[in-house]
């Protein structure tokens, strides 16, 4: 919901994209960007003129240490109980190193897959190391897994989707997204081939629950289409979200900001004292977010785009330059701000 | 024009105001001695103790190699899969697309006059560069790869029999093996594979005894990705022509590193990658003897590559441009013949020296690892290696090492098969991790690595 600022949209700023926003740009032309001078604050509004939907988020900003980010996430409490278990205890865990200590340890305890089961139909493709995955049902038509590695950490995810997925039923199996790997934490800490593997894992385990389910249907046909049709709409509805490719609209869209994203301009403004400052609201493109439902504290600011660029990101990397920007807005964090896609360069890189 | 692969001043002076990024690189004044004067000059610092070695002095040509990642200092130990470009191909490349990018060869006005002749300049200063007899020896490709594909499907496919016989090793990229295969079935031609000898390189032995009267062609690395050996190229030559066979060399590890000499060589033809000798992607070569060139029907048909083009038939140009259909990578090529003036700048023979210094002693630290089994000849008096080393650590996955490597310690090698699956399965391993290294590393990068590798060792050693 927009704010009941003014809504006489000053343009204050009017931006021409340029035309590769990528990190590693070393050659730019002599400057051609219109860009203005930093925005008094007393104009509320910002504009961006045109957006280039073609802007993949560079991996690194994926890689920032937010658990947050700009795309639609599934949220934690469809997963099954003991995947949301081992979601919580990851984000729980902030070091990078930590993380993998408890990743090897779910996998040393992940009980061994017989050997007779290391067949082709059970093997994951688009692993770099070899994993195999076994699925069958209990007595009460859940199903249970097994898997197994030669890589210890491709065990170890191996063994987190095991043990979060396992014992449950297929429908609930079925609904579950690759979104949580994210959550995880581990997607910054793996690369993403790897991390493929990890999505195929998950799709093979899937794919696996539904064949058990099918095959014991084998005289109503009538479920069975239905769970093929669940599986279909399910499967497809959410792209993997392995490399976050912005969903952005080449539509332009006038948003006056809210007193959170004022808030926002205001601390980056005062501790960054940027040379380019945009916040830009786009929590209406996540107006359907679980999330946003009931927990935003202000009108619904919940997302936002920020570009700063500022000498105080210096001689910092990217992961910590978000950090810095994430440690200025604590405050709005807590209380209700979702998330935040940031763009932080150096005069020197724009 | 000129007849001579002269090294054009830099296009800076057209526009002054340009790439500023340029000026950032203070120290590329300081190689620009090596620009004015003669190689032999340049040759006189050896990469000894005292003075600065070849590895420092180059690292600041190449910006992308001062970074962090995941916290820690890059340290980029992957040239093998690609190699990283000096600020001079980087320029090259934007000098092209901002002053002068114009489509080639058919063109009257300026700027595709002198994108043409720059495109062409580029192909005479790769036929230099590997001493070709003449430019028109060298096509244009998209890579190494392609050129393989092309010498396969025209070639191969107007020269194979059933019954004739194409001699491989068990060590080829699978670019050297995939394109004969196909070809080969279509032919009905057979494919014979040299296995490794107890030393780990291919048997040349085995080798010299499969090349028959049935042998019509010879494929095979120069240096090996994996293994790190090179084969007697010459040698090869001998025996294959005296069978009536022809050779083609696979030259994308050594071409980068060390002087290839395609006369010296004798070879049939020859191929080579841009990104891997600091040049951009999207850009190859290959080099075919005129006669052979001048003998084979096209590869792929379009633009450029014809004569006269009618409904029913079209005649075709003369080789190279029989095989370069379509609009070339212009800017790439010019960026690659870039390329070859810097390394011929710091002089092939130096980088050479200064690599298989290199290659010793990241060979002999990483040997010092336990547990660690490095793939290839060890080095001696008679065998050099390359600058690379691919291995495996007993109890753990390539995989898990390099991840380690790369989260915790900002090292980058690669693992998993490069590329060579026959090979690994004849070695008995499903993939391996490979550290591989180009005359910008320095002895500090290998230092890193074998901390960083002892570290992530001992790191999964105590979780068993």
């Amino acid at each position: 919901m927009a704010a009941s600022m003014s809504s006489s949209c000053c343009l204050s700023s009017l931006r021409l994209i340029p035309f590769k926003r990528t990190f590693f740009s070393s050659v730019n032309p002599p400057s051609k960007n219109l860009i203005l001078r930093p925005i008094p604050s007393f104009l509320r509004t910002i504009v961006t003129f045109q957006k280039i939907p073609t802007v993949i988020v560079p991996p690194l900003s994926a890689s920032s240490s937010s658990p947050s980010s700009s795309v639609d996430l599934q949220p934690i409490e469809e997963l099954p109980p003991k995947l949301q278990e081992i979601v919580k205890l990851f984000q729980s865990v902030q070091e990078p190193k930590a993380k993998y200590e408890q990743l090897l340890f779910y996998g040393k305890n992940l009980k061994p897959l017989d050997s007779r089961f290391k067949t082709r139909e059970n093997k994951v493709e688009g692993c770099v190391s070899q994993v195999w995955v076994r699925a069958f049902f209990d007595e009460e038509r859940n199903v249970v897994y097994e898997a197994d590695s030669d890589s210890v950490l491709t065990k170890g995810l191996a063994a987190l989707l095991v043990n979060g997925l396992s014992g449950r039923p297929v429908t609930e199996i079925l609904r579950v997204t690759p979104d949580f790997a994210v959550l995880l934490g581990l997607q910054q800490s793996l690369t993403p081939s790897r991390n493929n593997g990890f999505l195929n894992m998950l799709k093979l385990m899937q794919k696996k629950a539904l064949s058990l389910e099918v095959k014991a249907d084998d005289g109503t046909s009538e479920s069975t289409t239905d769970e093929a049709s669940v599986v279909e709409v399910d499967l497809e509805s959410k792209p993997p979200s392995v490399v976050e490719v912005e969903e952005s609209e080449s539509v332009s869209k006038i948003v006056a900001l809210g007193s959170r994203g004022m808030r926002i301009r205001e601390k980056l403004d005062k501790e960054l004292t940027p040379d380019e400052l945009e916040v830009e609201d786009v929590s209406y493109q996540h107006a359907g977010h679980a999330a946003v439902r009931g927990s935003a504290g202000d009108d619904g600011e919940t997302h936002f785009n920020l570009r700063v660029v500022s000498d105080a990101f210096q001689g910092k990397s990217l992961v910590k330059r978000h950090r810095m920007v994430y440690d200025l807005l604590q405050e709005e964090l807590q209380s209700g701000l979702h998330a935040l896609s940031i763009v932080a360069k150096t005069p020197a890189e724009v | 024009m000129e007849g001579v692969a002269m090294k054009l001043p830099s296009f800076k002076s057209l526009a002054p105001t340009a790439i500023s990024v340029a000026s950032t690189f203070s120290i590329r004044r300081s190689l620009s001695f090596a620009r004015r004067s003669s190689s032999l000059s340049a040759a006189t610092i050896t990469a000894d103790s005292e003075p600065v070695s070849l590895g420092h002095r180059a690292r600041k040509d190449f910006r992308i190699l001062h970074q962090e990642v995941n916290g820690s200092k890059l340290v980029y130990l992957d040239s093998a899969a690609t190699s990283q470009k000096p600020a001079a191909v980087l320029e090259a490349l934007q000098n092209y697309y901002e002053f002068y990018n114009s489509n080639v060869h058919r063109g009257i006005h300026y700027l595709s006059a002198k994108a043409t002749d720059e495109f062409e300049l580029a192909r005479k200063k790769v036929a230099r560069f590997i001493n070709a007899s003449d430019s028109r020896e060298i096509v244009f490709t998209r890579n190494a790869t392609e050129a393989i594909n092309l010498v396969a499907y025209s070639w191969g496919l107007s020269n194979l029999k059933p019954g004739d016989e194409v001699i491989l090793t068990v060590a080829e990229h699978h670019s050297c093996i995939v394109p004969w295969q196909i070809v080969s079935q279509k032919t009905g031609a057979v494919l014979k594979f040299v296995t490794l000898n107890e030393d780990e390189v291919p048997d040349i032995d085995m080798l010299r005894e499969m090349i028959s009267e049935k042998t019509k062609l010879v494929a095979v690395h120069h240096v090996s990705n994996v293994l790190a050996s090179s084969l007697p190229i010459e040698e090869i030559v001998v025996w294959a022509h005296e069978v009536g066979a022809k050779v083609l060399v696979d030259a994308c590890q050594s071409v980068p590193h060390m002087v290839v000499d395609v006369q010296k060589l004798n070879a049939d033809f020859l191929v080579a990658s841009s990104h891997k000798m600091c040049g951009p992607t999207g850009i190859g070569f290959l080099y075919g003897k005129s006669d052979l060139l001048l003998a084979m029907p096209p590869f792929l048909g379009g633009g450029e590559m014809i004569s006269d083009v009618f409904l029913d038939h079209s005649t075709y140009a003369e080789p190279p441009s029989r095989f370069e259909a379509g609009t070339p990578a212009i800017g790439e090529a010019i960026a690659l013949g870039a390329a070859c003036d810097y390394l011929s700048d710091i002089g092939m023979p130096k980088i050479h020296e200064y690599e298989v210094e290199l290659a010793k002693y990241l060979y002999e630290t990483l040997a010092s690892v336990p547990d660690v089994r490095i793939y290839g000849p060890r080095p001696s008096e008679s065998v050099q290696r390359a600058a690379l080393c691919s291995f495996n650590v007993e109890g753990l996955h390539p995989t898990d090492l390099a991840t380690f490597l790369d989260q915790q310690h900002g090292v980058a090698i690669r693992s998993g098969h490069h590329c060579a699956q026959p090979l690994h399965r004849y070695l008995g391993v499903n993939a391996s991790a490979r550290a591989s290294l180009y005359f910008y590393n320095t002895k500090e990068d290998v230092d890193s690595f074998i901390v960083a590798l002892a570290d992530t060792v001992s790191f999964f050693n105590s979780f068993k």
